[in-house]
């Protein structure tokens, strides 16, 4: 049990001495999430609404098919993307392969899937009269899709905190597509992995201490979210 | 004054799977009038309210606007007519950002928050205590006026109310006739009401229809009397009241057909007449004594074994006969002012 304490003891010393292997892992899985989760923002939330508020024909499949796409396995997109931006493959002359941009891909279309399907969620849980009101009081179409936007926010929300951290504690396909080379695609999750294998649990228990926290930190605004909504 | 028509509806038709079917053969609606429908719950008063603020589509028929044939969705109409549900929604943001929604939503940024405030005071409700409470913590009056300014911001040519008084405070009921009062005054308004309400009514439509099983049934102070009719002597057919006292009428076109039966073809007394040639002589009493707006006239609310009638009186008549809410009177009329559809 004493090697457990002496790693505590470590993660403590590394963390307040602001060790810079350990900061740039973190500043890394920040970075690659943030990059992630906008482009998935971006990608998801318009067909996340138009799931959700349309009615239209294969809709109830399409639904399936992205809720399928939920448990999709963080190898198998490594993987598929790996295939796709290797030197042999048909983006390889992008020069993503052991990148943060090229990790942030891999992440996207990980989390893609989450924001869509919550977003539609979200939408369809939309009050009956909201459309009769926004149309009564002048609103057109993008106006209205806007507004829809807006009253499901809260919803929209918990998608994006979902996907986050779906994100930041992603270690597969960062593996794979970043190669988890120190200072440059070395995250908190890849980090972990390495030093364990090694036996350095100092580094490990300090990275994950800095996972938890941002899961504490994420959940918490989910509960404040849910608070709020009434 | 010659009065334009703003709305004018030709065979207007529209059916449900549950076999409901609106059917408007002919309605004017002129402008800056103030136009009541009564009738009970799932008589079309709603449906007729969507049509009429172009969030629905027809079956058939048409309805021509300012003019001009509109179909469902057109956006210029929109602008023009809104709507105010009985059960309104409110988005969920600040008062102040539900009041103004309508205006950011056309662009109109000049003088925002004055017309914000200015609506809410029009409704009684105070800008500085309210603006920036939430949608969720208002009382149902509140909601309703607060759905009511955000409406009346934009100063629609066309008001659609669909049963505003319905389950909220007096008070609340009070602001929302001034309020409406107050819009046809100084906008000159063209405001369609339902409501269940029959003395609210009178007090702020010109004109009151009434609608029963998805039509136009006359006037709003016309009786209806639904089947089933049975057939009893002289050719007379029976609709029996459930204290047992019948209503006697000619032969109905179907058993289950409703007569309507005008309020000025009813004549009321408060002695038993004997000797009399009508074949209606009905106990009741007296529910509701209204005052009928411009007119020498009063509504009176009579009910008989359960089923309240509408009766034309002159004000004369209501000095005279001392009548008064709780009164027993007798409701007499011929069993051919009972009509057909």
């Amino acid at each position: 049990m004493g090697y457990i304490g002496e790693g505590i003891l470590k993660a403590l010393k590394l963390l307040l001495s602001g060790d810079p292997e350990t900061y740039s892992a973190i500043l890394t899985t920040l970075k690659v999430s943030s990059l992630s989760i906008s482009t998935s923002l971006i990608m998801g939330i318009p067909p996340g609404f138009v799931l959700g508020y349309y009615d239209f024909p294969g809709r109830k499949q399409l639904r399936a098919f992205v809720d399928t796409l939920l448990a999709l396995p963080t190898v198998v997109v490594g993987l598929f993307v790996y295939a796709l931006i290797s030197k042999r493959g048909p983006l390889g002359n992008l020069g993503l392969l052991f990148t943060i941009p090229g990790i942030a891909v891999a992440q996207t279309i990980l989390i893609l899937p989450i924001v869509v399907s919550l977003t539609a969620t979200a939408v369809s849980q939309l009050d009956m009269r909201f459309k009769d009101t926004v149309l009564t009081l002048g609103a057109g179409k993008r106006k209205v899709a806007l507004s829809a936007i807006f009253e499901s926010r809260y919803g929209v929300g918990a998608a994006a905190i979902s996907a986050y951290s779906r994100a930041i504690s992603e270690v597969g396909a960062s593996m794979m597509i970043g190669g988890n080379i120190k200072w440059h695609t070395r995250t908190i999750t890849t980090a972990i992995a390495l030093e364990t294998g090694k036996g350095d649990f100092g580094m490990g228990i300090a990275l994950g201490i800095v996972l938890l926290l941002f899961a504490f930190i994420v959940n918490w605004v989910v509960q404040l979210l849910k608070r709020k909504k009434v | 004054m010659k009065q334009t028509v703003l709305y004018k509806i030709v065979h207007l038709r529209h059916s449900y799977r549950t076999g409901f079917s609106l059917e408007i053969p002919h309605l004017t609606i002129s402008k800056s009038s103030s136009l009541g429908i009564v009738g009970p719950n799932g008589s079309g008063k709603s449906t007729l309210l969507r049509l009429l603020a172009f969030l629905q589509k027809a079956d058939s028929g048409k309805i021509y606007f300012d003019g001009s044939w509109r179909e469902w969705g057109d956006p210029g109409c929109r602008l023009k007519v809104t709507l105010l549900c009985q059960e309104p929604y409110l988005l969920r943001r600040s008062v102040f950002n539900n009041v103004s929604y309508g205006l950011k939503v056309r662009g109109e940024k000049r003088n925002l928050t004055g017309r914000v405030h200015n609506a809410m005071r029009l409704v009684g409700i105070s800008p500085e205590k309210f603006s920036h409470r939430r949608w969720f913590e208002l009382s149902r009056g509140e909601a309703q006026r607060v759905a009511l300014a955000s409406r009346l911001v934009i100063d629609p040519q066309v008001l659609l109310l669909d049963e505003p008084t319905a389950n909220i405070d007096r008070k609340s009921s009070l602001m929302i006739r001034k309020a409406i009062e107050k819009v046809r005054e100084s906008f000159h308004t063209t405001v369609v009401i339902t409501s269940h309400d029959p003395v609210w009514l009178h007090d702020i439509a010109d004109e009151i229809l009434r609608m029963h099983d998805g039509r136009i049934a006359g006037s709003g102070t016309d009786n209806i009397i639904e089947g089933p009719w049975v057939p009893d002597h002289d050719g007379l057919w029976t609709k029996v009241l459930p204290d047992g006292q019948k209503i006697r009428a000619m032969k109905p076109p179907l058993e289950r057909a409703p007569g309507v039966l005008s309020s000025t073809n009813i004549m009321i007394s408060t002695r038993k007449p004997v000797e009399i040639s009508a074949q209606n002589v009905l106990s009741g009493v007296v529910r509701q004594i209204i005052p009928v707006a411009d007119s020498e006239r009063m509504q009176l609310e009579v009910h008989v074994g359960g089923v309240p009638f509408s009766c034309s009186v002159t004000r004369y008549a209501v000095r005279a006969l001392d009548l008064l809410p709780g009164k027993e009177v007798w409701v007499i009329f011929k069993a051919s002012s009972v009509q057909w559809q």
